[in-house]
């Protein structure tokens, strides 16, 4: 494995990292420690909460809340710069003429060959 | 309902006011939910105590209008590429109770998207699958204009192609049909 090479939908493993090896400065490992105190601490949190007797609803989890939130709430942070525009009007106002014109168009085509009578009818109506 | 609620004793009438006066115990308060992209520092730091990130690790999207606000950028890993082995809050989810959730989270479920290393690189994999592909096709195309099969003839019935069963005329003579050469 030590030949591995990342692609774009194969990411290299942490165990696989030679940052977690070699050279480990001291703010690498300040950094991890605090990123293993917060674990720690809402680990704590939440098994307080889990293994209180008395509690009786269901724990509720603050960040799939802002999830959620985050999720629903998109419109508030909206802005019309011309990228958004540009893909706006590229994947809502382009295809809606396009598919509009393109069908009205196909049908016409049919409508006056079934006029013409040179529509060659892949089934028949009746029997 | 709300005119018998009146109607009842003062003592009701109170309970029923404190009721509609007092919070409901949601716990979620106005500061904890996502808002628009932190401008100052201090914004900043708010946000990264919001959502349990470290200040240094919290990197929100960039402010380009597209609707993410402060919501934090998280590597965008599945969860199948976690620790199968540590003890997770929730182990199918592979998340701890708190931990900020990936914008795309519903995405990176396990059922789902998977950004798992593979065990071959990417490009030793697509070119033996395209090979394979291509090959087979490149046989199957070649057959199609080169066919080779064994040397077949019409089939032969007797009784003159069979005259009677095919709905001749049995007063009329068929013609007669050989199949053989001597």
């Amino acid at each position: 494995m030590a030949d591995y090479k990342e692609a774009p939908l194969a990411s290299r493993p942490k165990t696989l990292d030679p940052a977690e090896y070699f050279n480990l400065s001291p703010e690498y490992r300040r950094a991890e420690e605090e990123r293993a105190a917060i674990r720690a601490r809402l680990k704590r949190q939440y098994q307080m909460q889990l293994n209180n007797p008395l509690r009786k609803e269901l724990i509720e989890d603050p960040a799939l809340t802002r999830w959620t939130y985050a999720r629903v709430h998109v419109l508030p942070n909206f802005k019309a710069t011309p990228k958004t525009s540009l893909l706006g009007g590229l994947f809502g106002v382009f295809p809606l003429f396009a598919l509009y014109f393109l069908f009205s168009s196909d049908r016409n085509k049919k409508e006056q060959q079934i006029k013409d009578g040179t529509y060659q009818r892949p089934y028949r109506l009746s029997y | 309902m709300a005119a018998r609620a009146l109607s009842k004793s003062g003592r009701f009438d109170k309970v029923y006011k404190l009721v509609i006066g007092s919070r409901s115990a949601s716990g979620v308060s106005k500061g904890s939910l996502p808002g628009p992209y932190p401008q100052t520092p201090e914004e900043r730091a708010a946000a990264a105590k919001k959502y349990n990130l470290r200040l240094e690790d919290y990197q929100p999207y960039p402010d380009d209008g597209k609707g993410y606000g402060d919501y934090p950028m998280l590597p965008n890993r599945s969860q199948q590429e976690r620790d199968p082995w540590y003890s997770w809050d929730h182990p199918d989810l592979r998340r701890n109770w708190g931990e900020s959730m990936h914008w795309d989270f519903d995405m990176y479920t396990r059922n789902r998207v998977d950004t798992s290393p593979s065990p071959v690189d990417w490009s030793t994999m697509s070119k033996t699958l395209l090979g394979y592909l291509g090959f087979m096709l490149l046989m199957f195309g070649l057959g199609e204009v080169f066919p080779m099969y064994q040397p077949v003839m019409p089939k032969q019935y007797p009784y003159n192609d069979l005259y009677l069963e095919r709905g001749g005329d049995p007063e009329k003579q068929p013609k007669p049909v050989k199949h053989y050469e001597i």
